[in-house]
């Protein structure tokens, strides 16, 4: 099943955005006033559609509240991604939002106005200067593997129904030795829905619809990912 | 003749090294602020001076012992060495004489020995009549038996202390940099001062009835009255008297505030440049800071980083309300252009600097910070941002060593949440470095407990540690499986059991933050051994 994804407001963060998803699961369309911007997106061959944000009606008329499943708020303004997200939560309760913001201050509003996700490049990018001053060792494995140059992937792994590991031990998984993986971390959903880092502190129980975070080879995870589901 | 004999003594002493190293050993010593020398012989300076006016003021009460004679003759002979060499640091004699010999070789004229000679004389004459050295003159002079009179003069050499310590020499520069309106006020006041003695004298003459003896008392009165003290030992009695005086405590007030308000926009206009002094001051106490020059979000976010792990650091930047944001949070920060040269190198770019942050949201400003710290500093490390992707070149190629996109890593981050939320909150956690959890890194110290051990033995459970992978430029482990070439070295991820580590290896290890400080102390101390 194709995601379908919203994304106002065409600017780097967006062409970046847009181009690290996967064109083929997703079905992206960018909304923008601006026309020079709509023609830049064109260019590279995005999906477009202007329109105002601001009425309801238009962001019905897209889909929100239909078959749109996730919109990205990347609006240049706080006041407007705020906006945005307001008018998107009213009409649908169930929408994945995911806004950017300028000003640090800003995040709690969007937050309070039902944005699921908050990215702050300014604050993200700060935190990777100081990692690179900190740990440059590790920066540079981080950059050059996880994220994108090397095939080196953190993917999660939904555990499927009737699936082996069904009812087994985290401790069990031992997929440093069996299948070239390093688990990171899960989501129990008998803990909740927070992600949790399995350091060897506490065994958790495996059950259908859990979260496995594993770090690897696209190859070695898309062989789990098999291997799982198999009976 | 004589002509010939100067000018091959003039080269004579141009070639010579051991004259120009002397000289600069003294320009060091006395002149060179930046030399450690200096400080030293101030300090020493300043002891003596202190100690000379003590035994001034000792002696008003009581009769000096030999020994402090012989130090007062020491502390003169300090002083005129210090006069002298100060001038002869003033100019360089042979060289004017060379400049004006060739001067006068290359336009065919006749070298003029006495005009090269007036030349010289002016020059050190002005090095005579410059304030410090007046100063340091009337310091000596009263020693000299005959000025004995002077001896109250010996009060001078406190002002010598002008010399060596800086904030008075700020004050003084202060009182220079006004000369115009303090010169133009001086003159006022010397004519009001001048007409009002002579008034009160006419009308207050003992004579008269008055209490004014003579035009001494006149002019005393006068400064008393115009500066508002008005002592009232000498009071006007006359009506002539009364209407002077009220004209002279008018004037009086206006002259006061007039040199008040000189003074304090004198103070005004160099604030600013006293304040990034004691910035510099306070920053030379470090041994190791990093600069960051632009203080927008990225720069406040990494101060604050920094600032949580104590680690000094210096922003730069041109808008005044960022730098009065960064004062407002007590770190240091300068308002001023940071692709300007001396701008980095008073912030150390050279001298203890680790690190430069190019923050400002301006890509160009970036790369031309950028390109003015390699070109200052080659081997520094240079950070910076880019804003946009074709930029990302120009930084490494103007010299960047780490180039970093906001909007491409917040792009990957978004792009990370859909569908793989999960996936996207490790990363997250892992970068941020969130509940205490970390990925780190361990260096495999020679000896230490991992030195030539085996992935197998290194007991992580038990540790409560993730190892992700180990990064090595030893050659030995090439034929592991899943190597990955990162810069100049390999990291291998999920190494086999059978892996042996060797010296020099980094471990890189997910864990929380004190099963990784542990453990590393662990390592430490068993490379040391014990």
């Amino acid at each position: 099943m194709k995601n379908k994804i919203v994304v106002f407001g065409y600017n780097h963060l967006s062409f970046n955005a847009i181009s690290r998803l996967d064109q083929q699961q997703q079905e992206i369309v960018v909304v923008e006033t601006d026309s020079t911007l709509i023609a830049l997106a064109e260019e590279k061959g995005f999906n477009t559609k202007a329109l105002d944000f601001r009425s309801d009606e238009n962001l019905k008329s897209i889909g929100i509240g239909q078959d749109i499943d996730i919109i990205f708020c990347f609006l240049p303004n706080d006041s407007e991604n705020v906006f945005l997200t307001l008018s998107a939560r009213a009409i649908d309760t169930k929408l994945e939002i995911i806004a950017v913001v300028e000003s640090p201050q800003a995040s709690e509003k969007l937050i309070a106005a039902g944005a699921n996700k908050i990215i702050n490049p300014y604050q993200i990018c700060g935190q990777k200067i100081y990692e690179l001053i900190k740990k440059p060792c590790m920066t540079h494995i981080m950059d050059h593997t996880v994220f994108g140059r090397h095939d080196l992937h953190i993917a999660e792994i939904i555990i499927p129904e009737d699936s082996p590991l069904d009812n087994t031990y985290s401790s069990e998984l031992m997929l440093n030795e069996k299948q070239n993986l390093v688990i990171l971390g899960i989501v129990d959903k008998e803990l909740g829905d927070d992600f949790l880092f399995i350091l060897g502190e506490k065994d958790h129980k495996l059950d259908t619809g859990d979260i496995i975070v594993v770090l690897g080879p696209s190859r070695e995870i898309n062989a789990f990912k098999k291997d799982i589901s198999h009976v | 003749m004589l002509t010939r004999i100067i000018v091959y003594f003039a080269y004579f002493l141009k070639r010579n090294k051991h004259h120009t190293k002397t000289k600069q050993f003294f320009y060091n010593l006395l002149e060179n602020s930046e030399s450690k020398m200096k400080s030293y012989f101030d300090a020493f300076m300043i002891c003596l001076v202190m100690l000379s006016v003590f035994f001034l003021v000792y002696s008003v009460e009581h009769t000096l012992n030999e020994a402090s004679e012989w130090l007062e003759q020491f502390v003169i002979f300090i002083f005129i060495t210090e006069y002298l060499l100060r001038g002869w640091l003033y100019s360089d004699t042979h060289r004017m004489i060379i400049k004006e010999y060739e001067k006068a070789d290359y336009l065919n004229i006749k070298f003029s020995l006495f005009k090269t000679f007036k030349k010289i004389v002016g020059k050190k004459l002005r090095y005579i009549f410059s304030f410090f050295a007046i100063i340091d003159l009337l310091a000596i002079l009263p020693s000299y038996r005959p000025l004995r009179i002077l001896r109250v003069l010996l009060i001078f050499r406190l002002f010598k202390l002008f010399r060596y310590s800086n904030s008075i020499k700020i004050f003084s520069d202060v009182l220079v940099s006004k000369q115009f309106e303090l010169i133009t006020l001086a003159i006022f006041m010397g004519f009001l001062v001048f007409i009002s003695s002579i008034a009160i004298y006419l009308f207050e003459n003992i004579s008269v009835g008055g209490h004014i003896r003579h035009l001494y008392d006149a002019f005393y009165w006068s400064i008393v009255t115009i500066s508002t003290v008005g002592y009232g030992d000498i009071t006007p009695q006359t009506t002539g008297g009364r209407l002077v005086t009220v004209t002279l405590i008018l004037a009086g007030l206006g002259v006061l505030s007039f040199f008040t308000s000189i003074i304090v926009a004198a103070f005004n206009d160099k604030m600013d440049s006293l304040r990034d002094n004691r910035t510099y001051d306070e920053l030379s106490r470090y041994k190791r800071h990093i600069i960051i020059c632009g203080f927008g979000r990225v720069g406040q976010e990494v101060a604050k980083q920094l600032k949580k792990d104590k680690l000094a650091f210096i922003i730069i930047d041109q808008d005044k309300n960022k730098i009065i944001a960064a004062k407002h949070e007590q770190y240091l920060a300068i308002q001023d252009d940071a692709s300007i040269n001396s701008v980095l190198i008073n912030a150390g770019i050279n001298t203890g600097a680790t690190a430069i942050l190019c923050t400002t949201g301006s890509d160009v400003a970036n790369v031309y910070i950028t390109l003015t710290s390699r070109y200052l500093n080659p081997t520094i490390n240079i950070i910076s941002r880019a804003n946009r992707k074709d930029s990302e070149k120009k930084l490494y190629q103007a010299g960047a060593n780490n180039v970093i996109q906001p909007f491409e890593t917040a792009g990957l981050l978004a792009a990370g949440f859909i569908g793989q939320p999960a996936a996207f909150e490790a990363i997250r956690g892992i970068l941020h470095g969130q509940k205490n959890i970390s990925m780190d890194t361990l260096i495999v110290s020679p000896n230490s407990l991992l030195d030539k051990l085996k992935i197998d033995n290194l007991d992580l459970e038990k540790r409560k540690l993730t190892l992700i992978g180990v990064i090595s430029s030893n050659k030995k482990h090439l034929k592991h499986r899943n190597s990955y070439q990162v810069k100049n070295q390999h990291f291998y991820f999920n190494p086999e059991k059978y892996f042996e580590l060797q010296e020099q290896d980094i471990l890189v290890v997910l864990g929380r933050k004190y099963s990784i400080d542990y453990f590393q102390d662990q390592i430490k101390q068993s490379s040391l051994g014990l």
